[in-house]
């Protein structure tokens, strides 16, 4: 090439159309793994959406299931004890005056038995459904929770709420935090040889925080993880957690112990009441 | 001396710009504390030996000397400068093995091709700049930057490309090398003591790029974060 203008501008073009390219691979590596990962980002949202339905699934039929074994406990064992009571009452008072000492003896007995086997029933359907929760909230559900645990009297365990007035809020939100109370104490009493444990319970911004503190031998949270020992309560708490966007931190207190802290964003409180089924409101009119 | 290089700034500034605009990269990446990443360790070797060549052939420039020498030796060692960065990026072994011996191969051949436009080595007035080998060396760094890319979007481990210190580097290279890859081979016949063709603004383009890839790799290294290269 002789003339320099030529070579000049010939040199330019190709330049230029090469830095047009780079531009483009550049701008396309971008806007390309952008996209893959919006792409990516979306299947994993409604992967976890969908798995978070699937265990909330899974436990709502859990205390639905809860609650049909209350019901045909209390309506067909229950029914039945009472009659057992009623028969046995009548015959107590046609044999009043010709029993032997002995009869006497078996027939107070079996009035006692049966008398114990209703509470026992009554018992276990009230624990099956946490009737309390449902009718006075979370407050009342938990003291009565506690009241009946103090009778073990070398155990202390106390219950403190920020506020006087706690506001009811959505019912899975209350059966949730109460669940994860159950197990927290529950582990605190199996594992941790405690004399104390504390339960806090507090609403901020937006946030209700529940914080059980026992003051036994504390656990490593994340060794029991990955652990063989870890049983369904630690893991309950979490799944329980996951279905209402909550966190749950494990703490280790200075002076000993073990300290747990869940967080549960409040919900705007639904309208609908969840389960048809309702077997204690007939409760008292029966006893 | 120093108004002869004054004078020499006067004449080109632009290229006396991108000799110490090098420095800015360079600061960065001790302030920014890059170098624990071994891939920006080799990008400061890369830096320091760069700024070295280019105050040399500044000088020798000012001195209106023939400074094409330095131009030739310093090809190889950016090659190997820069595509160990490379080696440190990617995690096959027989890709890391293939690089390896293009450092080899290519340095055999650079000291060819030396030898080839050169017939008369001991005549360092006449010296003339290769006529392949910063070609090749462009070829293959673009290469090299476009595989990476491929391996980015490919593996996605990376949320934001915006922030991740080492697109920015192979932006700029890949920016600088295609500015100079069609110049290159043209300097071998224009870049001579007696007849200098002037190719005007085509020979700044890539003086221009060499700037702005060093404000790149600025950006860049200004990302860096030595936390989140522990995370990696
Ligand atoms: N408050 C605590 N103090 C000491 N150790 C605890 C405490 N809470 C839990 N742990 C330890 O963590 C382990 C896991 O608890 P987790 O509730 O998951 O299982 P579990 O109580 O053994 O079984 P499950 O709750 O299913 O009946 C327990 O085995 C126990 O060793
Ligand atoms: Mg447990």
């Amino acid at each position: 090439m002789q003339n320099s203008e030529e070579l000049k501008w010939a040199l330019l073009v190709a330049s230029l159309a090469m830095l047009t390219m780079a531009f483009c691979m550049i701008s396309f590596v971008m806007y390309y793994q952008k996209r893959r990962f919006e792409e990516e980002k979306k299947i994993n949202d409604i992967e976890k959406n969908y798995n978070r339905l699937l265990l909330d699934t899974a436990l709502n039929s859990e205390e639905t299931e809860r609650r049909r074994i209350a019901q045909d406990l209390h309506d067909d064992i229950g029914t039945m004890l009472s009659l057992t009571k009623l028969s046995l009452n009548q015959l107590s008072k046609m044999t009043g005056s010709e029993r032997s000492e002995k009869e006497d003896q078996i027939m107070r007995k079996s009035q006692s038995l049966v008398e114990e086997t209703i509470l026992h029933v009554r018992r276990i359907t009230r624990d099956l459904v946490p009737t309390t929760l449902e009718r006075f909230g979370l407050l009342e559900a938990i003291e009565e929770f506690i009241h009946k645990l103090a009778e073990d009297n070398n155990l202390t365990i106390s219950f403190h709420a920020d506020m006087e007035e706690f506001p009811r809020q959505a019912q899975k939100l209350e059966l949730t935090l109460y669940r994860i109370m159950q197990e927290l104490v529950n582990n605190a009493i199996k594992h941790a040889n405690c004399t104390r444990i504390e339960i806090r319970l507090e609403i901020k911004e937006e946030l209700i925080g529940l914080r059980v503190t026992d003051n036994g031998i504390g656990f490593d949270p994340e060794k029991m993880k990955e652990s063989s020992m870890a049983g369904l309560g630690l893991l309950g708490i979490e799944s329980r957690l996951a279905i209402l966007n909550g966190t749950v931190l494990y703490e280790k207190p200075e002076k000993g112990g073990a300290s747990a802290f869940a967080q549960i964003p409040v919900m705007p409180v639904a309208e609908v009441k969840l389960e048809p089924l309702h077997p204690f409101r007939r409760e008292r009119v029966n006893v | 001396m120093f108004p002869v290089y004054l004078a020499y700034c006067i004449k080109n500034p632009v290229g006396c710009i991108a000799v110490f605009i090098t420095l800015l990269p360079l600061i960065l990446i001790i302030y920014r504390k890059a170098y624990i990443d071994p891939s920006f360790k080799l990008l400061l070797l890369y830096l320091v030996f760069k700024l070295i060549i280019d105050v040399i052939m500044f000088h020798t420039a000012a001195m209106h000397q023939n400074n094409l020498l330095y131009f030739n030796i310093a090809i190889p060692f950016y090659y190997s400068f820069l595509s160990g960065m490379f080696y440190f990026k990617f995690s096959s072994v027989a890709f890391k093995r293939i690089l390896i011996a293009s450092m080899i191969g290519f340095l055999v051949f650079t000291v060819w091709d030396i030898l080839k436009s050169n017939a008369q080595l001991h005549d360092l007035h006449n010296h003339r700049a290769v006529l392949f080998a910063k070609t090749v060396e462009g070829v293959l760094i673009i290469a090299l930057v476009l595989l990476f890319f491929y391996e980015i979007i490919k593996s996605l481990q990376i949320p934001n490309l915006l922030t991740f210190p080492f697109f920015w580097v192979c932006s700029g290279l890949l920016l600088y090398y295609s500015s100079f890859i069609f110049i290159a081979p043209v300097f071998h016949y224009t870049a001579t003591w007696n007849n200098s063709v002037d190719l005007g603004i085509a020979n700044t383009i890539p003086t221009v790029f060499e700037i702005l890839c060093a404000l790149l790799f600025s950006i860049g290294i200004y990302h860096f974060s030595p936390a989140n290269y522990a995370k990696q």
